[in-house]
């Protein structure tokens, strides 16, 4: 069951990944061409990623929630047990850096959900970009961490 | 519009509080994952390692709501000083890889 759960989280981290690196690139780096590949992964219309975003965000934080324990007592311990202190430090700051996000989502909703001032502007162009990185740094951590016995030979 | 207003000082007290949950332990209930046991606040280890990051989420969250609405009433006359919703949290985060740096240091 947990590696159906293992996979189904990872899905979702995907999705998600998509989502919200096709909105950070469109806002941090807006194209209006559709010319070829790059341009047009930037040049869609970045709004309408939001609602699906925050949706995926907290599934696939629930998800990772509900697997978490299999992490703490088995896969945690072998890690530390194999002096990987890296990997432990790198899945401690995976967990703080999603109950981060988890906070700036209303703002997130309200800054996509409202005109685009200039002040505000700015701070969407932050908060997705921040919430991109996290996305991206949690799914790099959680797919290594997931295949660390063989990309370490262990 | 007007209860919108408090979101970034949400994000802001949520990162913050968060932060401090952590490096104090305000976690309000304990898991202990190898007996599927639930327990109020922080407790130490009981036949396993206890897990505290459900804990310390209910308690960012509860904080957080607390600071959002007493600063609702302030927030209503100025405008959205949105540059706390990223700018606290980017320093939350930086606080967090300085807090971590030994796991990457040994």
């Amino acid at each position: 069951m947990v590696m159906y759960l293992i996979i189904f989280h990872g899905l979702l981290a995907v999705a998600l990944l998509g989502g919200i690196t096709h909105q950070a690139m469109s806002v941090a780096w807006p194209s209006r061409s559709k010319d070829g590949i790059v341009r047009s992964f930037r040049a869609v219309n970045s709004s309408v990623y939001t609602n699906a975003n925050i949706v995926l965000y907290l599934v696939t934080a629930t998800l990772g929630g509900i697997i978490y324990p299999v992490y703490r007592v088995g896969v945690r311990t072998f890690l530390e047990d194999a002096r990987l202190n890296s990997a432990v430090g790198s899945f401690e700051l995976k967990e703080q850096f999603i109950a981060v996000g988890l906070g700036m989502l209303p703002l997130y909703w309200m800054l996509w959900h409202r005109p685009p001032e200039a002040d505000s502007k700015l701070a969407r162009t932050a908060v997705t970009l921040i919430l991109c990185a996290i996305v991206w740094y949690s799914f790099v951590v959680g797919h290594v961490l997931n295949n660390i016995r063989g990309l370490f030979g262990l | 519009m007007s209860t919108q207003k408090v979101f970034p000082i949400f994000a802001a007290a949520f990162a913050v509080i968060y932060a401090l949950a952590v490096v104090y332990n305000w976690a309000l209930f304990t898991y202990h994952p190898k007996i599927n046991e639930w327990q109020w606040l922080a407790q130490p280890a009981k036949n396993g390692p206890p897990m505290y990051w459900y804990g310390w989420l209910v308690t960012s969250l509860l904080g957080a709501s607390a600071v959002s609405l007493i600063s609702w009433p302030l927030t209503r006359r100025g405008s959205a000083q949105l540059w706390l919703g990223w700018v606290v949290p980017i320093v939350v985060v930086v606080v967090f890889v300085y807090l971590f740096r030994n796991f990457f240091l040994r």
